[in-house]
């Protein structure tokens, strides 16, 4: 046998093992248990305790909760009709993308009653809002030991809080922040329009020179903050409560935040569609929603929800009427579309 | 066909099977992606010229890659002689010192790093108490500290091939090139450094191979400008979700480095250093 023969040869086992993969595949995927898919940590464990756990017990099935979720994923799964997700939790960004791609399932909003109570920012055609937190400003106790910035304002500000800066490495909540600094009316930061991106990104630009950490993990602004290294930084909500909680010298202000929602999907394709309906819609109602204010992380959705709170607890719910009238909200559609149509020149402000 | 053919065959095979299922097929599928772009089949190397930024992360990339292969094999060569010198204990407690690493996750040995070289951290308190410096030194978020996160990682590629290349280099010749009237710098320059070529050269190219693919350290110890081309690609795939455009830019990025190595293989012995006699 000669080495083309035999390079045939495996190549025809291959094609043996490929027809009989699909097979199996097929017959695990409806087999498999109801399985939720969260991005970990404090936020996976708020949703396993408050909906899902909760949701299995009711409905009589076992459930599965996985980490880490991650968009790539479900448009590889759908495209190998493998789906092995049935309800997963993603950043906005990701409904949109899902939607004009064809890798998520457009909801039935009858089977979701729920929804209805919600404000309309948070339902979506192909996915729907559960839980909230918000990008904020936080500092140093160290750098700001009586009161840090309370605007994106006093953030941009280097005379009157001067330090490093900690912000988001994408232009994602940034295109934002610089807008609100530079004087722009909350209500008039969306829909975004190429002038006021390119207004954005003069406007980080101006701030570059004094921002030493463009961070990518929500784990970074809380610990660079507590030793002292950034002054201030963007961070988001649930992992500065943490933080606070374990006593971390560090400070923030919901004041000027971008609030925005963890959302649920469904892929495409996925074997337990209606069990992932009616997930949703039981992850939405009034007392599941109310659980989350025990977490102290992320909080309910539904603005009713939050009328039970304690004086504490009321601080940190983005959906509190005291909280959200100074924040904006993100239009998740909209950040979709300048993610894309800026990242070349994000990458080229980045590269300096 | 030779009984001998079939052994040669027979041993082969598994290898061969491995490589071809496990990498080959999957490679070529990759690398086919490319090419389904809806705009055309070279619509995404279109876009890949057209950008300004693809292009610098990309010369970035080879000169931070390069940069790290010529420090590396710099601090690996002192410690692979002295563990050419070393017995018993101490050559156990050396050469463990230099697996040690291998064994601790990168993205720990990466957070360590940021502990130890923060502006207040133990590194830049020690340089202000010796008088070093009097404002402590900026060694994060910026080139110094990805190089030094990366050279860090990558020491014991570089320090194993030298080691082993050192290790069977035949004491005999050194002491014919001192016999014969050399001295010291003419035995190292002609004798002894021409023998660690190949190990050196070996250890540069796995260094500078693995130091294109990084992407923990730089993220974390880096400035904005750390970009490199596994994290733009990596970008492709999870935010933007352009898999054609990923596909294209990791088949460019495969075929530079391809060409660079054969033309770098005309000029080095580096062939010789893969499989060092």
């Amino acid at each position: 046998m000669r080495r083309r023969d035999f390079l045939m040869s495996a190549a025809g086992a291959t094609g043996v093992m490929a027809g009989l993969a699909p097979m199996s595949r097929r017959a695990l995927a409806q087999d498999r248990p109801f399985t939720f898919t969260s991005w970990g940590g404090a936020l996976s464990n708020a949703e396993k305790e408050a909906f899902i756990d909760p949701f299995g017990k009711l409905k009589g099935i076992p459930v599965i909760n996985t980490s880490p979720t991650e968009t790539a994923k479900i448009k590889a799964m759908v495209q190998a009709q493998k789906v092995e997700w049935d309800l997963v939790d993603v950043g906005g960004r990701t409904v949109w993308q899902g939607g004009k791609e064809g890798f998520l399932e457009s909801l039935d909003l009858a089977k979701i009653p729920n929804a209805a109570n919600l404000e309309k920012g948070w339902v979506s055609p192909y996915g729907v809002a559960t839980s909230t937190g918000a990008t904020i400003i936080a500092w140093s106790k160290s750098a700001f030991p009586e009161a840090g910035p309370q605007s994106w304002a006093d953030f941009w500000d280097v005379k009157r809080f001067p330090g490093a800066r900690g912000l988001y490495k994408y232009f994602y909540y940034n295109y934002e922040a610089a807008l609100l600094a530079a004087g722009v009316k909350r209500d008039e930061v969306f829909p975004y329009t190429t002038e006021k991106a390119d207004m954005a990104l003069a406007k980080i630009k101006e701030l570059k020179p004094h921002v030493t950490v463009w961070w990518g993990a929500g784990a970074q602004p809380p610990q660079l903050l507590s030793t002292g290294e950034l002054a201030l930084s963007s961070a988001w909500s649930g992992r500065m409560l943490a933080a606070e909680a374990e006593g971390a010298p560090v400070g923030h202000t919901y004041n000027d935040g971008i609030a925005w929602a963890n959302w649920w999907v469904i892929p495409k394709g996925a074997p337990h569609r209606d069990l992932a309906h009616e997930a949703i819609d039981y992850a939405l109602g009034k007392d599941q929603q109310a659980k989350l204010l025990s977490l102290k992380t992320y909080g309910p959705v539904l603005a009713a929800a939050t009328e039970g709170a304690d004086a504490e607890t009321a601080k940190i719910l983005v959906m509190n009427p005291d909280n959200v009238k100074n924040m904006l909200i993100l239009n998740e559609e909209e950040a979709n579309k300048y993610s894309y149509e800026y990242e070349e020149k994000w990458n080229q402000l980045m590269l300096g | 066909m030779a009984r001998r053919h079939i052994e040669t065959l027979l041993l082969l095979a598994p290898a061969v099977i491995f490589l071809f299922l496990c990498f080959v097929v999957p490679l070529a599928r990759l690398f086919s992606l490319a090419f389904t772009d809806e705009a055309g089949p070279f619509a995404t190397f279109a876009i890949l010229a057209d950008s300004d930024v693809y292009r610098r992360v990309m010369v970035n990339t080879f000169l931070v890659a390069l940069a790290v292969a010529l420090i590396t094999v710099v601090l690996a060569w002192p410690v692979a002689y002295i563990l050419t010198k070393l017995k018993g204990f101490w050559f156990a407690f050396a050469l463990y010192g230099v697996l040690f690493p291998f064994w601790i996750s990168v993205l720990v040995r990466t957070f360590s790093w940021m502990i130890l070289l923060e502006r207040n951290g133990p590194l830049n308190r020690f340089l202000i108490n010796l008088g070093i410096t009097d404002k402590p030194l900026a060694l994060l978020f910026n080139d110094t500290g990805v190089m030094i996160g990366m050279v860090h990682v990558l020491l014991p590629y570089a320090i194993l091939p030298l080691y082993g290349a050192m290790l069977r280099i035949d004491q005999r010749l050194l002491m014919a090139s001192d016999g014969l009237g050399a001295g010291l710098f003419d035995t190292f320059r002609r004798v002894y450094f021409p023998l660690c070529l190949p190990g050196l050269m070996g250890g540069a190219t796995f260094v500078f191979l693995l130091s294109l693919g990084f992407f923990i350290t730089p993220a974390l110890l880096g400035g904005s400008n750390a970009i490199t081309l596994s994290m733009l690609i990596a970008s492709f795939i999870n935010d933007r979700l352009a898999w054609s455009l990923a596909a294209a830019a990791s088949l460019v990025l495969l075929v530079v480095v391809l060409a660079l190595l054969a033309a770098t293989a005309k000029v080095l012995p580096f062939g010789k250093g893969m499989y060092a006699k």
